[in-house]
């Protein structure tokens, strides 16, 4: 029994896991993720595989906005970069194992390129220059035809990896979640190291990071460089998932989505980034859901279901802004802490 | 838990005994996207001729059951959609509607053998070599273009060459006949002088009509659907231009004169499926499904396009189901079975054959008229080889 966390080392403060129960508890949790697979019909596969890339890319902007304090609204962008990176590569016969890491990078190349006004400017004036970035990206894929198939599109193979095919969702989630988790990993443990250290004193008072020695504008690039590899890899994956990419797939609502996902998550926080990204992906598919089975009685509810949509993602970012302002990530932690130290909880 | 567990159960057993007679139809329409101005029409058109069906036999008794969805004119979506459809829901095949969706999916319904019936008429879908499991029911946008250049050169009476003029979406829909068109106005003395890009949704259409204007042409045609094409009408007939307007299969029918008043008059377009009421054998089961449930309701040329569909399909659904190969190739086959296919005059009568999925060369042009549309030709465009998949 528990009443506390008590930590006698700065080792044991650094941990990633605070007690030892909670290592066993997330090896379960991994156990009981990939049994999904085996239970879940192919729509839920759809569903979890999207909401796997989702934290992807919701970590890479935490890692960007959450934590460096850099605000981006050029996440679509960096998205498509990735994506078509890898359409590109793939219709050139190019596998998996180097096209998706070939996109990360491509894009980290890109999204350092539109990180240099970071040296100049900050917050909203920061934010419209990465919406520049969001317009470029969007007008090259609709005009650019000879590589990005213009505005209808281009298809991508499947991916394979040794001569096996990952061609539809089920096997697709083998793919896609292990490189979240590994991707989870590293962000987790990138704010361990100097680094991360760097990030988050930027955050906090970018004068005095640079007075106590932080290279800000480097670092600053950066986490650019960073942040848009995780967005890179989400738009890989997303091209292999939704076998066609096109413009579409990238309107700045994505970007807006994603800033959604880690304010209702937790900014600056790696579990944040999860929990968000999970919870925007599930709400239109509940919402589509629930319209669905009413529409039996209400024919006319599936028009409202785009509308709805959006009112309700607009209404669940302005409740956790005033009522939860620390996020998903935040509530958890009291929900974790109040099961851990049950009954003393004070 | 358990009690969810053995709710799912129940479920299932009960949707896997329904699933006996039943034959599941996917339906990806556009109800609240760019396209939703003719789409939503063209869906009910589709609903309504399943509950016809299934009030009448059904398909060889089964029951059909429409398993639809709003994809709001998004690829993205629709891709979503057709996941869900053909993954958990097991549809033996789809209703689409979009040229830009049902093209980017062409690859992956040869590959999962789901004949994919579109409310798209782009050429690119009637090569059987590239897209063998996409059909739709009406001349290709790209025979409606030529023949609408076609009736330009008739109508025309100078000496020159006439100057024509195209506007188009910057999306698949849009651009589908525009190469088709560039070639046959070579081909045939017609100069195109300018070609006008629009946005998805646009209230203002003048910077483009003034340019058009500059270039001098004669005829401009129109691709884009119904709302755009009025909003283009009206700002024309402010700039006082004397140009003559046709338009395109999804931007001419009863709502034109309705939306855009005397600026419609004269305007020029391809009707694929009669207007709603006209006095054909084929329209009597549309007017009385009407009347008995939803007299108030207004109808249109797209709703009937809707049961034209379902007719097509509920066909070759019977054929399949009549040979016992009740899967999408027996349907892909079933359908390349039709050979001119009498629609009751609704529509011309169509054929699909194992090498060309061309289901009609017959292009009706229809002519604003004091407000009302009225057949003014008719062109039977030739079946050439090189114009197959273009």
């Amino acid at each position: 029994m528990l009443c506390g966390e008590f930590h006698t080392t700065y080792a044991s403060d650094m941990g990633i896991f605070d007690t030892r129960r909670a290592r066993w508890v997330l090896i379960a949790f991994i156990v009981a993720l990939f049994s999904i697979p085996f239970v879940a019909g192919s729509y839920w596969l759809d569903v979890a595989n999207r909401a796997a890339i989702a934290v992807i890319a919701a970590t890479g902007l935490n890692i960007l906005t959450g934590f460096t304090g850099q605000i981006s609204l050029g996440n679509a962008a960096f998205l498509a970069v990735g994506a078509y990176t890898t359409a590109f590569l793939s219709s050139h016969g190019m596998p998996f194992l180097v096209a998706c890491p070939a996109s990360g990078i491509a894009t980290a190349l890109a999204g350092m390129v539109f990180g240099i006004p970071s040296l100049r400017l900050k917050g909203l004036y920061l934010a419209m220059a990465t919406l520049a970035a969001h317009f470029i990206v969007e007008f090259t894929a609709s005009h650019w035809d000879a590589v990005t198939g213009g505005v209808a599109g281009i298809s991508t193979a499947s991916p394979r990896i040794f001569g096996y095919d990952f061609s539809d969702d089920r096997r697709l989630f083998f793919l896609i979640v292990p490189a979240c988790i590994l991707h989870l990993y590293f962000a987790k443990n990138l704010f361990r190291t100097r680094v991360g250290k760097a990030f988050v004193a930027i955050r906090d008072q970018d004068i005095s990071a640079e007075v106590m020695g932080v290279e800000v504008f480097r670092f600053k690039v950066l986490a650019f460089g960073v942040s848009s590899f995780y967005v890179g890899v989400a738009g890989s994956l997303l091209a292999y998932q939704a076998r066609i990419i096109s413009p579409e797939n990238f309107p700045l609502s994505v970007a807006i989505d994603h800033l959604g996902m880690i304010i209702i998550g937790g900014l600056g926080s790696v579990v944040g980034s999860i929990l968000g990204a999970i919870f925007l992906t599930l709400l239109p598919e509940v919402l589509r859901l629930a319209t669905s089975a009413l529409s039996g009685g209400f024919p006319h509810l599936v028009q409202l279901f785009t509308p709805l949509k959006l009112a309700v993602f607009g209404l669940t970012i302005v409740l956790f802004l005033v009522f939860e302002p620390d996020g998903l990530a935040d509530l958890w932690r009291r929900i974790r802490n109040w099961f851990r130290l049950y009954p003393f909880s004070y | 838990m358990k009690l969810i567990r053995s709710a799912l159960l129940i479920l299932c057993v009960a949707a896997s005994a329904q699933a006996q007679q039943e034959i599941k139809v996917g339906g990806i329409f556009d109800l609240t996207g760019i396209t939703s101005d003719v789409g939503k029409p063209y869906a009910q058109g589709v609903r309504d001729g399943v509950a016809w069906t299934n009030e009448n036999g059904g398909i060889n008794g089964k029951k059909i059951r429409l398993v639809d969805v709003d994809y709001g004119y998004k690829i993205p979506e629709a891709v979503a959609a057709y996941k869900r459809m053909t993954g958990d829901e097991k549809v033996i095949m789809i209703n689409g509607w979009g040229t830009g969706d049902t093209e980017g999916l062409k690859a992956q319904v040869n590959q999962d053998k789901i004949p994919y019936v579109s409310a798209s008429f782009s050429a690119h879908l009637t090569d059987p070599t590239k897209t063998p499991y996409n059909f739709f029911v009406g001349p290709s946008y790209s025979d409606g273009l030529r023949a609408w250049l076609k009736w330009v050169k008739e109508d025309w009476k100078e000496k020159r060459n006439p100057k024509v003029a195209f506007f188009y979406g910057d999306n698949p829909y849009g651009k589908s006949p525009i190469e088709a068109g560039r070639r046959f106005c070579k081909e045939n003395g017609i100069d195109l002088v300018d070609e006008e890009i629009v946005p998805g949704a646009f209230q203002d259409a003048t910077s483009q009509l003034l340019n058009m204007k500059q270039r001098g042409a004669d005829y401009a045609y129109i691709n884009v659907t119904t709302t755009g094409v009025s909003t283009i009408l009206r700002d024309a007939k402010k700039l006082g231009l004397a140009t003559k307007f046709g338009s395109n299969p999804y931007g001419f029918g009863e709502a034109l004169p309705q939306v855009a008043k005397e600026a419609a008059e004269g305007v020029t377009g391809i009707m694929v499926d009669v207007p709603f009421g006209e006095n054909v054998p084929g329209m009597k089961r549309l007017t009385d499904f009407h009347k008995k449930n939803h007299p108030n309701d207004t109808h249109d040329t797209f709703y009937v396009r809707g049961w034209t569909y379902v007719m097509v399909w509920s066909e070759a659904l019977k054929r399949a189901d009549k040979s016992g190969k009740l899967t999408g190739e027996g349907v892909k086959a079933a359908l390349e079975t039709l050979k001119d296919f009498d629609l009751g005059g609704l529509t011309t009568p169509v054929t699909y054959t194992s090498s060309d999925h061309r289901p009609t060369t017959t292009v009706r042009i229809y002519q604003i008229k004091s407000g009302k549309l009225t057949k003014a030709k008719e062109y039977e465009m030739e079946r050439k080889q090189e114009w197959l998949g273009l």
